[in-house]
């Protein structure tokens, strides 16, 4: 036995000689042309942060004042008012409707739209194609944009709310839709298939259960987003409590703005929370449990397990919800079909785009939307990626900075940006400084959730490893966090990027700067080849964004 | 004994290099150590033996503070483990390498990158990227690389080696320490029978010519034999085996692994 283990144990690699024959280049990283074109790009986005503060005119002395006069505000809004309840509850009422059929509206749409659109289950590559462009160009014009249009052609109320709400969605629940097709088993398919069974009772019996676990996630997590977004419509005159709180700051109503903004939050952390259980509970495959009650005998009925019970209820009380809101918001399901020529009149008149008289403002505005994005990642970023470091379980440093930092990271989550913009402006008057002020805040608190996240989600093994060697909380953190979680940073950087640019195009509606300021006037002054053309910059914005930041992304990993 | 206790707290050298005393470990309501008594001495070459769950990763875990011990003593290089302050526990880690079943490197960094995490403990401040170590910290290291024949692959990413090349970064990264004592826990566990001998007789012969102490869990009883001078064997917490390598026979070392120690069966309750 022991000879046998010498034999193996003479290959055993120790050569001796071969650090004297490393010469000193050894001891520097050989260069790579990946790295070259990380730091190029890395260099070229601090120097546009840079010129892009500039061009927003942002001194750091401003920001300080600018801190103090949202302090100064907050103390005019104290103590919060709330005039006439009945009012507000109502609208809440409407706000939380809008969202909810804003998202069926949009699940309705996507559905067939996810089936031409991934790959395995499209009729035709060119079908699949044109369904991932319509996709896109949903996710490219923000639901505010819309709203604009809606509200323009079908007057104001719920309605254009609803639509576009739902039109936008699209952009993101038929991507995540057509996502979960294409992640699913093609066994069950091929079963199904070889039982002669047509097309489209393939895709029932075969795609579809594997997909509605994934779909119903999507569904609540848009609800949720949806919300976010409907607190806001009322600005447009897109129905909701917006219109409230629009009319209490348009009176200098401090305090019953601030009443109504705290009842926004509430209601939105309370749907969030709702949001999370609902997930928990209804995506729990354990709640199906193995373990059936030993059935007396062959049962044609499927027993009514906990998972069962729970579905049924949060379907019927869904299409409950649906059916109420139809009718309490007294919504004519045909109205968009009645009302197709105010549609096409609206819609028609954005072509062809005309840029007529207005190039030189045009361009400007669109250097203040992308410098407004810009500035407010890089600052934002350096506050969330820190917060986001401590908010995450295994790396923060005790469990009251966890929680504390988890504390901070939900209650500016729960405050929708525009709000916030409607704040700065308020505070420090109008222009893109408020703009980047509100969105610089946002980003702590969507960034720092995607950091904290990504980072809980590390392998502990080589923090392990640094702490054995004796190495501190800070040698972790360098050597192996950062490390480990580097091109998820870069990647949640570059997405957080992308949303704050999309958001900054319609900044410009409650007067924080960029483009969307002219999109309104242009829409209000009937000039709708100039909105046309503002409508198709924004969208080449966001999608030349989007396809550079997946770019980067490839690049970095 | 109290006499060896006494002067081990003086000087490192004299006294053994470890020296257990009644340790016990809980896990909650989990007992996962009880009433050990251990004793190693400097520059010997020590295996533990055990089916999994026996607590021989335990063990080594808590002689560097990875987990806390519940009740009884360990010291180790001369200081006790337990009551330390954060800073004299890092000082303490930094004289002892630590060696993982699954080599934990962090794979999207180059070997000597992972090589130089190894001086974390010794060199002051947190550093990042290669070039933020001095040219004689990067020399050193590399030359812990050559030594486990992996020089030519430096500036390679770990995560692009094989289980059997990780597992010799992560050694090179123990001696970038310059440790007294290694503590290898289930160093080969997760290689092929091959890769496992190769790297086992490369850790021991490194840790034989530098008169490094070694503590290791192993479950091949044939590289313990070959290699151990001292067997040690865990059951369910407790220590039933321990004995110098040349009074054992293979019989005795595989009784470890019994489900029942054959005389103890009738009552079976110890078990």
């Amino acid at each position: 036995m022991k000879t046998a283990i010498k034999s193996a144990a003479e290959p055993a690699p120790i050569p001796g000689n071969q650090a004297r024959a490393s010469t000193n280049d050894a001891l520097r990283p050989p260069f790579s042309r990946e790295k070259a074109v990380l730091w190029v790009a890395l260099a070229a986005i601090a120097g546009l942060t840079v010129l892009s503060a500039r061009q927003i005119d942002v001194d750091l002395r401003a920001l300080g004042g600018g801190f103090d006069d949202v302090a100064n505000l907050l103390a005019r809004m104290l103590p919060p008012e709330l005039d006439d309840p009945p009012r507000v509850g109502e609208l809440l009422v409407e706000t939380l409707m809008m969202a909810l059929l804003g998202t069926v509206l949009a699940t309705f749409i996507s559905i067939p739209l996810a089936f031409l659109a991934a790959s395995n289950t499209t009729p035709h590559p060119a079908v699949h194609h044109a369904a991932r462009m319509i996709i896109t160009m949903c996710r490219a014009i923000p639901d505010l944009v819309f709203a604009v249009l809606f509200v323009r052609a079908l007057g104001i109320g719920v309605l254009p709310g609803i639509l576009a709400l739902g039109l936008h969605s699209v952009g993101m629940m038929a991507k995540l839709f057509a996502d979960a097709i294409e992640q699913i088993d093609e066994g069950p398919r091929e079963a199904v298939r070889a039982t002669g069974a047509g097309r489209l009772a393939e895709l029932v019996s075969a795609v579809l259960p594997q997909v509605t676990p994934a779909w119903i996630g999507t569904f609540i997590y848009r609800v949720d987003i949806n919300l976010r977004t409907s607190v806001v419509l009322g600005f447009v005159g897109a129905g909701g409590i917006g219109f409230a709180l629009q009319d209490a700051l348009r009176g200098l109503m401090y305090q019953s703005a601030m009443g109504i903004i705290l009842i926004i939050l509430l209601i939105i952390a309370a749907m969030e929370y709702l949001a999370s259980g609902l997930r928990r509970t209804l995506l729990d495959p354990a709640s199906d449990g193995a373990a059936l009650p030993a059935m007396p005998g062959p049962s044609l009925r499927p027993p009514w397990t906990k998972g069962r019970t729970i579905r049924g209820l949060c379907a019927a009380a869904t299409v409950t919800a649906v059916v109420v809101s139809v009718i309490y918001l007294n919504i004519d399901p045909l109205a968009p079909i009645k009302q197709f020529p105010d549609l096409v009149s609206v819609f028609g008149r954005l072509m062809p785009p005309s840029v007529e008289g207005v190039q030189n403002a045009l361009l400007k505005a669109v250097g203040e939307t992308l410098a407004i994005g810009l500035v407010a990642t890089a600052a934002g970023a350096a506050a969330a990626i820190p917060v986001g470091i401590l908010a995450a379980r295994n790396v923060s440093p005790s469990v009251y900075t966890y929680h504390s930092a988890r504390a901070v990271i939900l209650a500016v989550r729960a405050i929708p940006e525009l709000i916030l913009a409607v704040i700065f402006v308020a505070a420090i008057g109008l222009g893109p400084m408020a703009g980047a002020m509100a969105l610089g805040v946002g980003t702590i608190g969507f960034l720092g959730k995607l950091v904290a996240d990504s980072v809980e989600e590390i392998p502990g093994g080589p923090l392990e490893a640094v702490r054995a060697a004796g190495g501190s909380w800070w040698d972790v953190l360098f050597a192996a966090v950062i490390p480990q979680t580097l091109p998820q940073l870069t990647g949640h950087w570059l997405y957080m990027l992308d949303v704050n640019i999309r958001t900054s195009t319609v900044l410009g509606i409650v007067g924080a700067g960029g483009i969307g300021f002219l999109l309104m006037e242009s829409v209000r002054t009937l000039n709708f080849d100039i909105a046309g053309s503002i409508i198709l910059i924004i969208f080449f914005i966001v999608f030349a964004i989007e396809r550079l930041s997946a770019w980067i992304r490839r690049l970095f990993r | 004994m109290t006499q060896a206790a006494a002067t081990a707290g003086s000087d490192a050298q004299p006294g053994p290099a470890i020296r257990v005393r009644e340790l016990r470990k809980d896990f909650g309501p989990v007992t996962a150590l009880q009433g050990i008594d251990l004793e190693v001495a400097p520059g010997e070459l020590t295996v533990l033996l055990g089916l999994s769950g026996s607590g021989k990763s335990t063990l080594l875990r808590c002689l560097n503070g990875l987990n806390p011990i519940t009740a009884g003593e360990a010291t180790v290089l001369g200081q006790p483990v337990h009551g330390m302050t954060s800073r004299e526990m890092r000082k303490l880690r930094s004289r002892i390498g630590f060696i993982f079943q699954h080599f934990n490197l962090v794979g999207r960094l180059t070997c000597l990158e992972n090589v130089l995490i190894g001086a974390s403990g010794r060199i002051p401040g947190p550093r990042y990227g290669i070039l933020s170590y001095s040219r004689a910290q990067r020399r050193e290291a590399l030359t812990h690389l050559s030594r486990v024949g992996l020089g030519q692959h430096a500036f390679q990413r770990a995560d692009s080696l094989s289980g059997g090349q990780q597992q010799r970064v992560a050694i090179a990264r123990a001696l970038m320490q310059k440790p007294e004592l290694i503590l290898a826990d289930e160093p080969v566990a997760s290689l092929d029978p091959e890769n496992a001998a190769n790297v086992m007789d490369l850790l021991f012969q490194i840790c034989l010519e530098n008169k490094i102490t070694v503590l290791c869990t192993l479950h091949q009883v044939d590289l313990a034999m070959h290699w151990a001078h001292r067997i040690v064997g865990l059951r369910d917490g407790e220590k039933v085996l321990d004995s110098t390598t040349a009074t054992l026979s293979r019989e005795d070392v595989l009784n470890v692994y019994r489900q029942l120690q054959p005389e103890a069966a009738p009552d079976g309750t110890t078990a």
